[in-house]
C-alpha cells in the first residue's frame, strides 16, 4: 500500500536539520504501522512526506502504486486518498461540524449535498458526536473536535489514514475517546500510518512498529520484539526513558 | 442593557454613571466652546439660508413653441390642458395644477409664457452627496476586486505576480493620490478617449476616471490587508484543507478566505472611510461631488462656515453610516 525508498529531506531554514536520512520503509494493506521516537527525530516529516505536504530532497514514495515524488502525479488526487489527521485538529472554525466533513465530498468527490450530509452523518455517529453537527468546532472539547477531524478525514474513502500525534494536544482523559475511535478503524481494517507517544496503542494495536532517531529508522518490529527484546541501544535507552 | 446586566454592571463599577455623566459634560463642553467660537468671529450666520441647497421650489414656466391663437384650454382634477392652433398646426401643452396666464382667444408668439407650476427639486448639495456616495460605492467594490487579486499575486511564489503586485502596491502608495488622478483622466482618459473617438464609440466620462483612479488606490491597500489577512490564518488550516485534496484555489476559496476576509473588516472599515473623504479629490476632474458642489456654492452664496459645516456633516454621515454597517457584517459573521 504505501513504499518508500531512499528518502532524504533536510530543511535549510532557520538552520540546517537533516530530518531524514536514507528513510525506507513499507506498510501492506490493513495494516497498522506506529512510528515512534524522540522529539526531533523526524517521525512528523517521514508522515508528512507520505501525502507530500512535505516534499523530499530525493528518493521514492509510492501510495497504491501512484509514484508520489513524480511532479507530473496529480497530488490532490493521492491526497483524496490519503486522510490525514493532525496534533492541533485543524478544523475549520468558520464551518460547522457537519459543514467540516461535508466540505471537502463535495468539492473534491463532486457527491451531491444530500449524499455528503448522508455519509457526515454516519460518520459523526460512528465517532460518538452526532449531536453535536450543527454546532461550530470551538464549541466543542479537544477529544470532540479530533474525532471530528477523524470523521472528516474519513468522508473521503481513503485508503491509508496518517495520524500526526493525534493525542498529543489533549488533556489527559480525553485522550481514551480519540484512542478508542482509532482502535475501531484499526480493527475494521484501515490501513494506519500513527505517530504517536501513546504506547499502550502502540502494543496493543499496531501490527509493526518503527523506531526513528536523527532522521533515521533505528528499528522496525513487532510491538512484541520492540517493546520486549529491542536490538539496539539507542531504543532500548528510549524505552528505559518513557517506560 | 437589561435591568439585570446594569445592576451587575453597577455592583462591579459603581461610578459608572459618573463616568456616563463626566462623558456627556465633556460633549456639552465641547459643543459649547465651539458655539462660543462661532458666536465671537465677525460674521453674519444664515443657516436658513441653508436648505435650499438641498431641495427647492422651483417655479416652471411653459412657453409655446409655435404661435398662434389659444384654442382651448381645458381643465381637469386641476391640471390644465392648453392647445394652441395655428393653420394647419396644433400644439397642446399641459400644465400640471398651475396657473394658467392666457385665455381662450389670445393671440400668442412663439416663446410666450401659457402658463407656470411650482416643482420641488433637488439641490445641489445633495446631488454632490448622491454623486460622492455613488464613487465611493463602485470604486469600493471595485477596490476589494483589485486588492483580492492583488493580494494573492502578493502572496504567489510566481515572480511575474508577486513581483507586480509588489510594484503596484508600492507605487499607489508611495505616491499623491491627486498626482493619480491627474494621470488617469488628462493622461490616460485623453487616450482612451481619443482612441474611442477615432472609432466613433461614445467617450467615457471622467466619473469613470475618478472611479478607475480612487479603485486601483484603494485596491493597493486592500492587496496589503488581503496579505496580512491570508497570513494571518494558521498554516494547519492549509494543510488540512490540501490534505483532503482540495486544489489551492479551492482551499482558497472555501476555507482561508472565508476567515481571513472576517478578519481584515475592521481595517478594511477605515479604507473605506478615508476612500469616501477621498473622492473629494475627484473635483479637480470636474466631477461635482460634494465637495465641489459645496465649492460652488459658496462662491456664489457667500457663506461659507454654514456650508462647510454642512459639508462636514454629510461627510460624516456617511462614513458614520458605512462604519455601522462594517460592524453590523462583522457581528453577523462570527462564528455561531
Amino acid at each position: 500500500m504505501i513504499e518508500v525508498r531512499n528518502v532524504y529531506k533536510t530543511f535549510l531554514l532557520p538552520y540546517k536539520v537533516r530530518a531524514l536520512v536514507d528513510i525506507s520503509a513499507s506498510v501492506e494493506p490493513g495494516e497498522v504501522v506506529v512510528v515512534i521516537g524522540p522529539s526531533g527525530s523526524g517521525k512528523s516529516t517521514f508522515l508528512r512526506a507520505l501525502n507530500r505536504l512535505e516534499t523530499p530532497d530525493s528518493g521514492h514514495i509510492w501510495i497504491d502504486g501512484i509514484d508520489v515524488m513524480n511532479p507530473k502525479t496529480d497530488i490532490n488526487k493521492v491526497r483524496a486518498e490519503v486522510g490525514m489527521v493532525f496534533q492541533n485538529f485543524n478544523l475549520f472554525p468558520h464551518k460547522t461540524v457537519l459543514e467540516n466533513v461535508t466540505l471537502a465530498q463535495v468539492v473534491v468527490r463532486k457527491r451531491s449535498k444530500k449524499e455528503a450530509k448522508n455519509t457526515a452523518m454516519a460518520l459523526l455517529e460512528k465517532v460518538g458526536i452526532k449531536e453535536k453537527a450543527q454546532v461550530y468546532p470551538d464549541q466543542l472539547s479537544g477529544g470532540q473536535q479530533q474525532r471530528v477531524a477523524i470523521a472528516r478525514a474519513l468522508a473521503m474513502n481513503p485508503k491509508v489514514m496518517l495520524f500526526d500525534e493525534p493525542t498529543s494536544a489533549l488533556d489527559p482523559e480525553m485522550i481514551g475517546e480519540v484512542l478508542d475511535v482509532m482502535k475501531t478503524l484499526a480493527r475494521e481494517g484501515m490501513t494506519m500510518v500513527v505517530v504517536t507517544h501513546e504506547m499502550g496503542f502502540a502494543r496493543e494495536v499496531a501490527d509493526r512498529v518503527i523506531f526513528m532517531d536523527d532522521g533515521a529508522v533505528v528499528e522496525t518490529g513487532t510491538p512484541e520484539h520492540f517493546f520486549k527484546n529491542p536490538i539496539h541501544d539507542r531504543t532500548k535507552l528510549f524505552l528505559s526513558q518513557i517506560l | 442593557m437589561g435591568a439585570a446586566a446594569k445592576s451587575a454592571l453597577l455592583k462591579k463599577n459603581p461610578t459608572y454613571f459618573l463616568w456616563v455623566g463626566v462623558f456627556f459634560l465633556i460633549l456639552t463642553l465641547v459643543v459649547g466652546l465651539l458655539y462660543y467660537a462661532t458666536q465671537k468671529i465677525d460674521y453674519v450666520w444664515r443657516w436658513y439660508r441653508i436648505p435650499q441647497y438641498f431641495v427647492f421650489y422651483d417655479d416652471v414656466e411653459i412657453r409655446a413653441e409655435i404661435e398662434g391663437t389659444v384654442k382651448r384650454i381645458t381643465r381637469k382634477n386641476g391640471d390644465a390642458e392648453v392647445t394652441v392652433a395655428d393653420v394647419g398646426e396644433e400644439e397642446s401643452y399641459h400644465v400640471p395644477g398651475g396657473e394658467i396666464r392666457v385665455s381662450e382667444g389670445d393671440f400668442i408668439f412663439s416663446g410666450d409664457v401659457l402658463g407656470s407650476f411650482g416643482k420641488w427639486r433637488v439641490g445641489i448639495l445633495l446631488q454632490g452627496l448622491w454623486l460622492t456616495l455613488k464613487v465611493s460605492f463602485i470604486a469600493i467594490l471595485f477596490g476589494i476586486v483589485i486588492g483580492l487579486f492583488a493580494g494573492l499575486a502578493r502572496i504567489s511564489k510566481n515572480p511575474a505576480l508577486k513581483w507586480s503586485a509588489i510594484s503596484y502596491i508600492e507605487l499607489i502608495r508611495g505616491s499623491p493620490l491627486l498626482v493619480q488622478i491627474f494621470i488617469w483622466y488628462f493622461v490616460l482618459g485623453t487616450l482612451v478617449n481619443t482612441l474611442l473617438r477615432q472609432q466613433g464609440i461614445p467617450l467615457i466620462p471622467p466619473l469613470w476616471f475618478g472611479v478607475a483612479a480612487l479603485a486601483t488606490f484603494t485596491g493597493a491597500y486592500v492587496a496589503e490587508m488581503v496579505r496580512a489577512g491570508i497570513q494571518s490564518i494558521s498554516r494547519g488550516q492549509t494543510e488540512a484543507s490540501r490534505s483532503l485534496g482540495m486544489t489551492y484555489v479551492q482551499s482558497m476559496v472555501h476555507v482561508i478566505l472565508p476567515q481571513a476576509l472576517r478578519r481584515i473588516i475592521p481595517p478594511l472599515a477605515g479604507q473605506f472611510i478615508s476612500l469616501i473623504k477621498d473622492s473629494s479629490l475627484l473635483g479637480i476632474i470636474a466631477i461635482r461631488e460634494l465637495t465641489k458642489a459645496t465649492r460652488e456654492v459658496v462662491t456664489t452664496s457667500l457663506q461659507p462656515f454654514e456650508l462647510w459645516f454642512v459639508c462636514a456633516l454629510l461627510y460624516l454621515v456617511l462614513t458614520f453610516s458605512l462604519s455601522m454597517l462594517l460592524q453590523y457584517v462583522e457581528r453577523r459573521t462570527l462564528y455561531q
